[in-house]
C-alpha cells in the first residue's frame, strides 16, 4: 500500500483511540466537527472485539460478551500497541482475553473462526479490526469510502507505538495523516469553536479515562499549542471508581443473602457487577439516584439496589481527591502556582462526574475557568473532546501532501525558541522598585510573535517615557492578620504545621511581576491628555526585538530596534 | 511614566538591555495558527509578508 491517495479523493475523520473507548467525527462542510454514531447508536464505541462462532462483535456488543464469553473477547487493548511483552501492565485485560507473548509482539490466544481452536492473533491485527469497523461505521453514515484519518494517541506515546498504530491503520484501509496527541487536541476542539476568542493562557487538560489519567499543562499562545508538562497515572482512573460501587453493591448483596457466595469472587458475577456498576456511575453523572439491577447475579439469585450521589460522593471521597492531587502535581511539575492556570478542561468519560469538576474546582482560585459539564455552561461534552480535534486537525490537512505535512511537523519546524520571561511596559512611575509592570508577551510564548497592547498614559498628557523591561511573575502571599481569637489563644501561638483545622484563615496569595532587565526607554513627546499609547513589539526567533510606540490615532511614533545579544550570558534569572 | 528633564536619544529611543536568553521547546503540530507558522518558517516569512499574501 505505497501508492499514495491523491488529496482530492481524500475522506478524512477524525479517530480517537482509547483503552476502554473509541469515536470517530468528521467536519462537516460548515466546519463544524460532528461525531458520528455507530450502527448501534453509540457515540463512544467501546474499544473491543468479541468471537462468537466466529463472528465478530464489536464495540457494546462485544463489551455484552464480557459476560458470557470473555475468554474470546479482547479488550483494553491501546496500551498494548507496539509493546513487548515484558514492559506491559494487563492487569486491565484480566477479566477478558490475556495478552500473551507471541515472537517480538503480543498476541491473544481467542477463537475467532467458526472452527474449534484457538487462534493467536497478534495486537497489530486487532488494532487494524478495530480501525477496520470504526471506519466502515464511519463510511456507512458519510456515504463515502473514508480512508484517511488523524489519530489521537497519548503524549507519552513512544516512536515504536506510534509507528505499530499507523502500520495497523493501513492494514485497516486508513492512511494516517498525523497522530496528534490528546490533550492538544482537546483544547483545539474549544478554540475551534466559532465563539472561542484566542487569547494567551495556560490550559490545564485533565484526560480522566477508565484505565488511566492523563494530565497535560499546554501553554496556548496566539492558537499555537506548547506542552509545558504532563502527568500520566494508571492507578488513579475511572476503574477506580466503579470498584467503589462495585464493593458498595456486593456487600449490599451479602447484607441481603448472607448464604450466597460474594459476587466478586465469581467471574461471571464479577463482570456483571462491573458493568453494571459502570453504568450506575454513568448514571450518577446525569441524576442524583441510580438503579443497580443484575439478573442472577450469583447462585441465580436476582439483585436489585439503589444508591444515591451522595451517598456515590462519600464512598468515592478518597479517589476523588486522588484526581485533584493528580491535577495540582501537574501543575507543579510545570513549576507554576495555580492562580497561572487560567482553565482546566476536563476530558475523558469520567469528567462527567459532577464531584470531580466541583473538587477540582475548589484546589484553584476563583479566576481559574473549570471546563466541564456541571461547571461551564457552554462546555462540549468531555468524551468528544478528543475526537473533535482530530476531525478539526483532520479537515485542515486533508487537502495537504503526505510529504507536506511530515515536513512541517518535523522538529524543524516544531522546535521553537520561547520567551523565557515575559515582555512588557512599565507604567505610572519611571522608578523601577514602584513601577507596575504591564506584560504585553507572556513567558512561554513561541518565537517569533507579534503582539500589540494599548497602554494608558498620565492623565495631564505631555512628554511620556516608555520603558520596556522583562518581568517575572511572582506570587505574592500575604498571611491574613491573625483574628483576635482569646479563647483560643493557645493554639494561635502553637505551630500551625499540623495543625490542619479547616477555620485556619487562609492566606492570600496573589499574582504580581518582578520587574527584571530593562531592555530600552522610549520618548513619546506632546501626547495628548487622556490619550492611549499603543506598543507594538516584535520578537523574532533570533531574540531581536522591534519595538513600535505611537499614540494611539496617531501618526509616526517611536520606533526602535534592539539587537540579540551576541552571547546571551548563562542563565540569567 | 512622564519623561524627565533632560532624557535625550536618538530618535527618541534608547536601547538599554537585551532578552534573556530564550528556552527551546516543541511547539505541537496542531490546529490552524500551527499552520500558519509552519508555512512561514518553511517559506522564511515574516509576520507582515504573509500578511500581505
Amino acid at each position: 500500500m505505497s501508492e499514495q491517495q491523491a488529496p482530492a479523493e481524500r475522506v478524512a475523520i477524525g479517530i480517537s483511540f482509547g483503552n476502554s473507548y473509541s469515536s470517530i467525527a468528521f467536519t462537516s462542510g460548515e466546519g463544524k466537527a460532528e461525531v458520528i454514531a455507530n450502527e448501534d447508536g453509540d457515540r463512544q464505541i467501546p474499544s473491543m472485539l468479541s468471537y462468537v462462532e466466529g463472528e465478530e462483535l464489536h464495540g457494546q456488543q462485544a463489551k455484552a460478551q464480557l459476560v458470557r464469553n470473555p475468554r474470546n473477547t479482547v479488550a483494553y487493548f491501546r496500551d498494548f500497541i507496539g509493546q513487548e511483552f515484558k514492559s506491559i501492565d494487563p492487569t486491565p485485560a484480566h477479566q477478558s482475553a490475556h495478552p500473551a507473548q507471541h515472537d517480538s509482539t503480543i498476541a491473544f490466544n481467542i477463537r475467532d473462526t467458526e472452527e474449534d481452536k484457538q487462534n493467536a492473533v497478534s495486537i497489530s491485527d486487532i488494532t487494524a479490526r478495530h480501525l477496520k469497523r470504526l471506519r466502515t461505521s464511519a463510511s456507512d453514515y458519510l456515504g463515502k469510502d473514508v480512508n484517511a484519518a488523524v489519530i489521537t494517541v497519548p503524549t507519552n506515546f513512544s516512536d515504536a507505538q506510534k509507528e505499530a498504530l499507523v502500520k495497523s491503520a493501513k492494514e485497516a484501509g486508513l492512511e494516517v495523516l498525523q497522530l496528534i496527541s490528546e490533550p492538544v487536541s482537546a483544547v483545539l476542539a474549544y478554540d475551534a469553536r466559532p465563539e472561542a476568542k484566542l487569547a494567551d493562557k495556560i490550559v490545564v487538560v485533565a484526560d480522566l479515562g477508565g484505565t488511566r489519567s492523563d494530565i497535560a499543562v499546554i501553554a496556548s499562545r496566539g492558537g499555537i499549542y506548547t506542552i509545558l508538562a504532563t502527568h500520566h497515572d494508571y492507578e488513579v482512573s475511572g476503574f477506580q471508581l466503579d470498584q467503589v460501587l462495585m464493593d458498595y453493591f456486593a456487600k449490599e448483596f451479602l447484607k441481603k443473602n448472607k448464604s450466597a457466595g460474594d459476587p466478586r469472587e465469581n467471574e461471571r458475577a464479577l463482570a456483571k457487577l462491573k458493568l453494571e456498576s459502570e453504568a450506575v456511575k454513568k448514571s450518577l453523572s446525569i441524576g442524583t439516584t441510580a438503579n443497580f439491577s443484575v439478573e442472577s447475579l450469583v447462585n441465580g439469585i436476582d439483585f436489585q439496589a439503589t444508591i444515591n450521589r451522595t451517598r456515590y460522593e462519600l464512598l468515592a471521597n478518597k479517589q476523588i481527591g486522588a484526581f485533584v492531587r493528580l491535577v495540582t502535581h501537574a501543575v507543579e511539575k510545570a513549576d507554576l502556582d495555580p492562580l497561572d492556570i487560567s482553565e482546566v478542561i476536563l476530558a475523558g468519560g469520567n469528567a462527567h462526574t459532577p464531584k470531580i469538576a466541583s473538587a477540582i474546582g475548589n484546589a484553584f482560585p476563583e479566576s481559574t475557568q473549570v471546563i466541564a459539564p456541571t461547571t461551564f455552561p457552554k462546555a462540549i461534552n468531555p468524551s468528544e473532546l478528543p475526537v473533535r480535534g482530530a476531525a478539526i486537525q483532520a479537515s485542515l490537512i486533508q487537502e495537504f501532501e503526505l510529504e507536506d505535512i511530515q515536513q512541517s511537523t518535523h522538529p524543524m519546524v516544531t522546535v521553537t525558541p520561547h520567551l523565557s520571561h515575559a515582555v512588557g511596559v512599565l507604567c505610572i512611575s519611571d522608578d523601577e522598585s514602584r513601577g507596575v509592570f504591564h506584560a504585553i508577551v507572556d513567558a512561554e510564548t513561541p518565537l517569533p510573535v507579534r503582539r500589540t497592547a494599548i497602554i494608558a498614559t498620565p492623565k495631564e498628557g505631555g512628554d511620556v517615557l516608555i520603558k520596556l523591561a522583562e518581568g517575572a511573575r511572582h506570587i505574592k502571599v500575604t498571611k491574613p492578620e491573625p483574628k483576635p481569637k482569646q479563647e483560643k489563644s493557645k493554639s494561635d501561638s502553637d505551630d500551625d504545621s499540623d495543625d490542619d483545622s479547616e477555620e485556619e484563615e487562609e492566606e492570600l496569595r496573589e499574582k504580581t511581576w518582578k520587574i527584571g532587565k530593562v531592555l530600552s526607554e522610549a520618548a513619546l513627546r506632546g501626547v495628548k491628555k487622556g490619550a492611549k499609547v499603543e506598543v507594538q513589539i516584535n520578537i523574532g526567533a533570533d531574540l531581536s526585538v522591534n519595538a513600535i510606540f505611537r499614540e494611539q490615532g496617531g501618526k509616526g511614533g517611536v520606533r526602535g530596534i534592539l539587537q540579540a545579544s551576541a552571547q546571551a550570558p548563562n542563565g540569567s534569572a | 511614566p512622564i519623561l524627565s528633564e533632560g532624557w535625550a536619544a536618538e530618535k527618541d529611543f534608547q536601547p538599554i538591555g537585551h532578552l534573556s536568553r530564550a528556552i527551546d521547546r516543541n511547539i505541537e503540530p496542531v490546529g490552524p495558527h500551527f499552520l500558519a507558522h509552519a508555512r512561514r518558517k518553511r517559506h522564511k516569512r515574516t509576520f507582515s509578508e504573509d500578511d500581505r499574501i
